[in-house]
C-alpha cells in the first residue's frame, strides 16, 4: 500500500490533514477572495457576526472585515510557523551533526552553547530578540527559531553518535572522503528521520509563539496576525467577545491540525520501519 | 625496491575498560611484499580486526610504526592522508553494513573515482560499468540500491570499490566469512585473479584456516594481541608449532577425515 493511503487511514491523521489542507487553502486563497488591504475599513465598527452577509464574521473596532483578517492571518501564521520550524530544524541538524561527528572539544563547546540556549525560556529569548532588533516577519522567524533549535540538535547528535561507529562511515574514510562530506552526505541523511519527527511539535510551538508575540504587540505591524487580532479584541472583550474568540478558535484548530498530522506521519513511518 | 610494501613494527593499542588497561594489540611487527598475501588468523578477540583498523588509520595506535609505500604512514594527516588512501583499501566483513543504507551501486563506485579524480564526471559511468564487469557483475546493476542485491553481489561491489583507485594493498577483514560456501569460493577466485593481474597485496584477516591455507602465502597466528607463530601458510596450517595454532587447526571442521 502506498504511504499516503496508509497515512490517511488513521482518523487522527485524516482529521489533521483536512484541517491543514483547509488552512493552506485559506492562506493561498486570501489574496484572491479578499484582494486589497485586509486592514482597510470595510463597514461599520463592531458589527457582530452573521448579521450582514457581505461581512459574514462582522467587523472589529475600526470596522475592518474579520473574515478577511482571518484569511490573511492564516498566511502569516503558516509562513512564520513553517519558516521558523524549518530554520530550527536546519540549524539543529547541522549543529547536532557537527557536535556528534567531531566529538572532543567541538562537541563540548557546541553542546554547552545548546545548554545555554535551553536554560533560557524560549519565549523570553524571542521577546528579547524582537524588542532589540525590531518587529518584522524575518526577525520574528529568527527569534522563534533561536529558541527551538536545541531539541533537534540534541536528537541529531544522539543519532550521529550511534551512526558514526557504523562500518559504512569507516568505509567512507577508507576511500578518502573529506570529513565534512562524511558528516553531511553519509551520516546526516541517515540521522534525519527522528529529527523530522520533532517537526510537528516545533511548527505548532512556533505558531503559538508568533501569536503570543503579536498579542504583546511585537509582531510585524504591517501584517494581520491572529495574535494581533486577539489583542485588538481584548479591549472590547465584554461587549464583542467574538473578536477574540474567532482568531482564538483558528489558532486552536491550526495547532491541533499540525499535531494530528504530525502524529500520523510518525505513525506511518513507524509502521514502515517495522515492516522493512 | 628493497623495502617491503607495508612494514609494521612494534604496533601497540591499549583499550581502557573499567579502570583496567587491556592491550588489544601488543608490540606486533610484520611486513607484506608487493603482490603477496599475508593472513592474520586467530580466535575472536585476538586483535586481528584492530590490526586492520590500525593499518588503515581508522584508529590511532599508542605505539609503533607503519611504513607504507616507503612513507611513514602514521606521520600523514589531513589531505595528504586522504590522497594516500587511494593506495590502501579495505573490504569489510558485513557487506550490508559497509555501505550507506541509502546508496546505490553506482554511487558507491562513483565516490572513490570522484574523490581521487580518477575519471571525469562524463567518463565515470563507463568506468563504473568496467569495474562491475571486472568483478563479475553486469553493468545494469549500477542503478540498483545496495539493499536490493544479494550478499554475494554486495561483496563483489565492495571489492569493485576497493580496486577502483588501483590500490597496491587491500585489507580484507573477514571478507568472506559472512558469505555462504559456494559464493565464498567464487569470491576467493576473484581475489586470486585480481592479485595475479594487478599485483595487489592482501592483508587477509580470517579465523578460518582452511580459507587461509587456500589464499595466503604467509600466515601470522594471533593470540591475545600478540603474534604466536608466523611462517609459510601451508607449513603453519599443516603443522602448527604454537598451542593456539594447534587449537585453531583442531577446531577446523573437516569432512574428508579418514
Amino acid at each position: 500500500m502506498n504511504p499516503l493511503r496508509r497515512f490517511l487511514r488513521t482518523p487522527e491523521a485524516l482529521a489533521g490533514a483536512v484541517i491543514l489542507a483547509a488552512l493552506l487553502t485559506m492562506a493561498l486563497a486570501a489574496p484572491l477572495l479578499f484582494p486589497g488591504d485586509p486592514q482597510a475599513i470595510a463597514g461599520p465598527a463592531l458589527l457582530p457576526p452573521f448579521q450582514d452577509w457581505s461581512l459574514p464574521l462582522g467587523t472589529d473596532r475600526l470596522g475592518r472585515d474579520v473574515l478577511a483578517e482571518l484569511f490573511h492571518g492564516a498566511r502569516t501564521s503558516l509562513a512564520v510557523g513553517l519558516a521558523a520550524a524549518a530554520a530550527a530544524l536546519v540549524i539543529g541538524a547541522v549543529i547536532g551533526t557537527l557536535a556528534g561527528f567531531a566529538g572532543g572539544l567541538v562537541d563540548e563547546v557546541l553542546m554547552r552553547i545548546t545548554d545555554a540556549f535551553q536554560t533560557v525560556p524560549s519565549f523570553l529569548l524571542a521577546l528579547a530578540f524582537v524588542s532589540v532588533v525590531g518587529p518584522s516577519l524575518g526577525v520574528v522567524v529568527v527569534a522563534i527559531a533561536l529558541g527551538a533549535w536545541t531539541g533537534p540538535a540534541r536528537v541529531a547528535r544522539a543519532e550521529v553518535l550511534s551512526i558514526r561507529e557504523r562500518d559504512f562511515v569507516a568505509g567512507a574514510r577508507v576511500i578518502g572522503m573529506h570529513p565534512l562530506e562524511i558528516a553531511f552526505r553519509e551520516i546526516l541523511p541517515n540521522a534525519l528521520p527522528p529529527v523530522l519527527a520533532l517537526s510537528s511539535v516545533i511548527v505548532a510551538a512556533a505558531i503559538l509563539t508568533e501569536a503570543a508575540l503579536s498579542f504583546l504587540g511585537l509582531g510585524d505591524p504591517n501584517r494581520v496576525t491572529w495574535g494581533g487580532m486577539i489583542a485588538e479584541g481584548r479591549t472590547v472583550l465584554r461587549t464583542a467577545p467574538f473578536l477574540s474568540i474567532v482568531p482564538g478558535l483558528a489558532l486552536v484548530l491550526t495547532v491541533l491540525g499540525v499535531y494530528l498530522a504530525g502524529e500520523g506521519v510518525v505513525e506511518t513511518t513507524a509502521v514502515r520501519r517495522s515492516l522493512s | 625496491m628493497s623495502s617491503p610494501l607495508l612494514s609494521v613494527s612494534g604496533l601497540t593499542k591499549w583499550y581502557r575498560r573499567g579502570g583496567k588497561t587491556i592491550a588489544a594489540v601488543d608490540n606486533v611487527s610484520f611486513h607484506i611484499e608487493t603482490g603477496e598475501t599475508l593472513a592474520l588468523a586467530g580466535p575472536s578477540g585476538s586483535g586481528k580486526s584492530t590490526i586492520a583498523r590500525l593499518v588503515l588509520r581508522l584508529v590511532e595506535p599508542d605505539a609503533g610504526r607503519i611504513q607504507f609505500d616507503g612513507e611513514d604512514f602514521l606521520a600523514l594527516g589531513g589531505a595528504a592522508l586522504r590522497s594516500r588512501r587511494a593506495r590502501l583499501q579495505m573490504v569489510f566483513q558485513d557487506p550490508l553494513a559497509a555501505f550507506n543504507p541509502r546508496a546505490t551501486v553506482a554511487r558507491v563506485l562513483d565516490d572513490p573515482l570522484r574523490i581521487h579524480g580518477i575519471a571525469s564526471r562524463l567518463k565515470r559511468p563507463r568506468r563504473i560499468a568496467a569495474l562491475l564487469e571486472r568483478v563479475g557483475l553486469t553493468p545494469d546493476l549500477a542503478p540498483r540500491a545496495i539493499h536490493e542485491i544479494s550478499g554475494g553481489q554486495r561483496q563483489r561491489v565492495a571489492i569493485a570499490r576497493a580496486i577502483a583507485t588501483k590500490p597496491s594493498l587491500i585489507v580484507l577483514d573477514e571478507a568472506v566469512s559472512a558469505l555462504d560456501v559456494s559464493v565464498r569460493g567464487q569470491i576467493l577466485h576473484l581475489l586470486l585473479d585480481l592479485q595475479r593481474e594487478e599485483r595487489i597485496a592482501y592483508l587477509f584477516i580470517s579465523h578460518d584456516l582452511g580459507v587461509v591455507r587456500a589464499i595466503a602465502h604467509r600466515v601470522a597466528i594471533f593470540d591475545a594481541g600478540r603474534i604466536a607463530e608466523t611462517g609459510d601458510a601451508r607449513t603453519v596450517v599443516d603443522a602448527p608449532q604454537s598451542a593456539i595454532g594447534q587449537a585453531l587447526v583442531a577446531a577446523t571442521p573437516r569432512l574428508n577425515r579418514a
